[in-house]
């Protein structure tokens, strides 16, 4: 450590933004004490949403409230919360500007910033269909659409790739199937599965579980269907492959991209996704920069799951930089999506960079292993339950890569490789 | 009419070191940003990108122009001859 105060931001108060603060905050406790760092937290909301209840909120009516909290009550005492939206990230200059005015240097930067829901990427599809991919307030229309439906034919899309929660989709359409058969009124109710994918899921093994399932439900698959537009007035949705189908009531997967303040700063690809080293989480050609979760250009699922094993490795790195060790983490690429079935069963889509996802049978185990997950995640965000993840992900603790610590300030490339992707 | 040959435009796709289902998605990307008559090649390494693109330009009725092995990699050219 230096004597001059070592400046985190981390940009985005979502699970990796948080939980990133956190683990920084825990790791250089005594620093912050002595006034030779500081943790600031940038982000937009005061209200912190688990996203994965979404789900709940959409197909079981889950109230939305029930699975907010504020920001400010999840972060440690040691994190200065900036409630401001960043508009502008400026590499060269070392510094945030954020919608109110305020221009905020760093020494180190963690963008945590996400990925944004887009309907209006696809012509009509903001206009007709409902989505559970944007908050849960568009959740709740999907639960309101529900009540109201009483036979007809349902289509669940996905309208881009890559999204969150890789199994959503699917989840969507087996949560029907269970909402429809409670209600008594599945025979009146043809559920649609249209998905660009060659199979209803994209990973082969995975596939393999979901394929038969969807048979014996009588959700109807059509594959190779890449979203062009919606017809909300005619209830048509087309694909760019020259197909049709009608429908009474649309639930699409929107397409995502980057957040605001990525495209805007022109740090992102195309996508308005930051390429990022794969393993030490640095962004490409920076340094003292880092980025993980839905914000990253690495083919891996854009999960909370991911997010939270992300946010392990860059604080360890960071927390590794100021005290000039020599001794890094590198994710390895670990998912760990579960997939609700239906019926109380579920299964865990889990792979790493060298792993694909392997057979299995669904289960209850898995299932309330899942609905465990909204009960703990809280807690989680405060670190205190990683001895508890090590148990569970095996492998949470990644492999410590022993390498020379980055030359600060410099515009060498972090020497990303970005060699395999990830099956998902 | 407008004389497709003329625009048309040859895009490469490079999805070398992407596994299933990378490099289809990477082909809908080109394919989504694609007029009719342009050529698309898909470079890959993932040996499912072959059965995934031919049953694809199969259904949806485009033309699988050839699959060639090259060192390390394929290369999987269509043409775009069917898009809404």
């Amino acid at each position: 450590m230096t004597d001059e105060v070592q400046r985190v931001v981390i940009v985005g108060s979502g699970d990796g933004g948080t939980f990133t603060a956190n683990l920084l905050a825990s790791e250089l406790s005594d620093e912050i004490r002595g006034g030779l760092a500081s943790v600031q937290l940038i982000g937009e909301h005061l209200d912190h949403p688990f996203q994965p209840a979404n789900l709940d909120i959409a197909f079981k009516g889950a109230a939305p409230e029930k699975y907010v909290k504020e920001e400010t009550d999840l972060i440690r005492k040691e994190v200065e919360f900036i409630k401001d939206p960043a508009v502008k990230i400026d590499f060269r200059a070392r510094t945030v500007a954020t919608k109110s005015g305020r221009t905020i240097g760093y020494d180190y930067l963690v963008i945590a910033t996400g990925a944004v829901a887009n309907p209006s990427k696809i012509p009509g599809l903001a206009e007709g269909a409902l989505n559970f991919h944007a908050g849960g307030e568009s959740s709740r229309r999907i639960w309101d659409a529900l009540q109201a439906f009483e036979g007809g034919t349902i289509i669940v899309a996905i309208g881009g790739t890559p999204h969150k929660c890789p199994p959503s989709p699917n989840e969507a359409a087996f949560m029907l199937d269970e909402f429809f058969r409670k209600k008594g009124i599945r025979d009146r109710v043809t559920i649609k599965f249209l998905t660009p994918y060659p199979r209803p899921y994209p990973a082969e093994k995975i596939s393999r579980v979901v394929e038969p399932l969807f048979k014996e439900r009588g959700i109807e698959v059509t594959t190779f269907f890449n979203v062009d537009s919606v017809d909300p007035t005619q209830r048509k949705i087309y694909s760019m492959e020259g197909e049709t189908f009608d429908y009474d009531l649309l639930i699409a997967i929107p397409p995502h991209h980057g957040a605001d303040v990525v495209v805007n700063s022109g740090i992102g690809d195309e996508d308005g996704y930051i390429p990022t080293d794969r393993g030490a989480m640095r962004v490409v050609g920076q340094v003292g920069v880092y980025c993980l979760g839905d914000a990253t250009n690495i083919p891996v699922s854009k999960s909370g799951v991911v997010a939270h094993l992300q946010s392990v490795v860059v604080a360890h790195n960071i927390a590794a930089e100021m005290k000039r060790s020599s001794e890094f983490l590198e994710y390895n690429g670990r998912i760990n999506c579960p997939m609700e079935v239906g019926h109380h069963k579920a299964i865990f889509v889990s792979a790493t960079y060298t792993s694909p996802p392997v057979d299995q049978t669904p289960s209850t185990v898995k299932y309330y292993m899942k609905r465990s997950f909204a009960l703990i995640y809280w807690r989680a965000l405060d670190g205190s339950l990683e001895r508890i993840f090590d148990v569970f992900f095996g492998q949470t603790r990644f492999p410590v890569a022993e390498k020379e610590a980055p030359v600060r300030m410099a515009t060498a490339s972090t020497a990303p490789e970005q060699g395999a992707k990830q099956d998902a | 009419m407008t004389d497709v040959s003329a625009t048309a435009q040859h895009k490469v796709v490079d999805s070398r070191g992407s596994f299933c289902p990378g490099p289809i998605t990477d082909l809908f990307k080109a394919y989504r940003s694609s007029q009719l008559g342009d050529v698309i090649e898909l470079l890959a390494t993932d040996p499912a990108a072959k059965a995934d693109v031919t049953a694809w330009a199969q259904k949806s009725g485009n033309e699988l122009v050839g699959i060639a092995d090259e060192p390390g990699y394929m290369r999987i050219t269509v043409k775009i001859t069917k898009k809404r």
